[in-house]
């Protein structure tokens, strides 16, 4: 797969299955497995999550596209467009996660789903621009 | 179904929770309703059979924490059963794993709540 693959979907929670199942099919084509099909569904999910509950909030409308595309080497590149309030990451705290999270407060867990894509994903890259909004790009590198 | 959450009150204070499908953030506000319901009306004992879901993201996650942190202040707590591989997975990543007493299977979890039998005795 070489052509770009382009999903544009309202900013609203009801679109996250739908972005589940084409994020899943691109990610199927381009010849990850199983598990990495999982892994950047996951990814994808909680960046579409942050968008829709953060960028845009309940006083903002917009949309969310998502654009894949797969380089000569198989890595699948995801960029994720929105018109919502700039999001920087640096000011999400991150999460405590690991053995010590006993007594752990849920307020301290903010950040999980950055976390997570970091986890998931090879490369998590936020930009922001006026004319273009908030732009994240994520690479799953091929296994092959 | 994403967002159907069966219900089932095994005693006074012991509820089987089983949310199906996804476990998203659209989906988790009706599915964290449904714990706090049970935990307002006293039933601190839950038991979360997560049989039927499919992936659970980070609110999914928050939502069970923040359940489990409301039960324990009242003396009960929430156990975890049935979960998929990948599911697994997911509360692996983060350390969540340890946090829950998980069991295999939904009967095994209501055994050993309603005994008060901590998980692998």
């Amino acid at each position: 797969m070489s052509e770009e693959k382009t999903l544009r979907v309202p900013g609203r929670f009801e679109s996250l299955a739908e972005i589940a199942d084409f994020i899943a099919r691109v990610a199927r084509d381009a010849g990850f497995d199983e598990d990495d099909v999982f892994r950047v569904q996951m990814a994808v999910d909680e960046a579409c999550s942050n968008v829709v509950e953060h960028a845009y909030g309940p006083n903002r409308a917009g949309d969310i596209v998502l654009s894949c595309r797969v380089d000569g080497n198989g890595d699948l590149r995801v960029d994720i467009y929105d018109q919502g309030r700039p999001f920087n990451p640096d000011v999400v705290p991150e999460p405590q996660v690991g053995a010590d999270l006993l007594d752990v407060d849920e307020m301290k867990v903010g950040g999980l789903g950055l976390f997570f894509m970091r986890k998931l994903m090879d490369e998590v890259t936020f930009h922001f621009d006026e004319r273009v909004g908030n732009h994240l790009t994520m690479v799953k590198r091929s296994a092959k | 179904m994403n967002g159907a959450v069966v219900q089932e009150i095994l005693e006074a204070d012991i509820v089987r929770v089983a949310p199906q499908g996804r476990l998203d953030t659209f989906s988790v506000p009706p599915f964290e309703q449904v714990l706090t319901e049970h935990l307002d009306a006293g039933r601190a004992r839950l038991i979360v059979d997560l049989a039927g879901v499919t992936y659970v993201s980070s609110s999914g996650l928050r939502a069970l924490l923040s359940a489990r942190r409301r039960a324990r202040t009242a003396g009960g707590d929430v156990a975890l059963c049935s979960m998929a591989q990948r599911v697994r997975e997911i509360f692996e990543m983060v350390g969540f794993i340890s946090l829950f007493n998980v069991y295999p299977t939904a009967d095994e979890a209501i055994r050993s709540v309603r005994e008060g039998i901590p998980p692998g005795a």
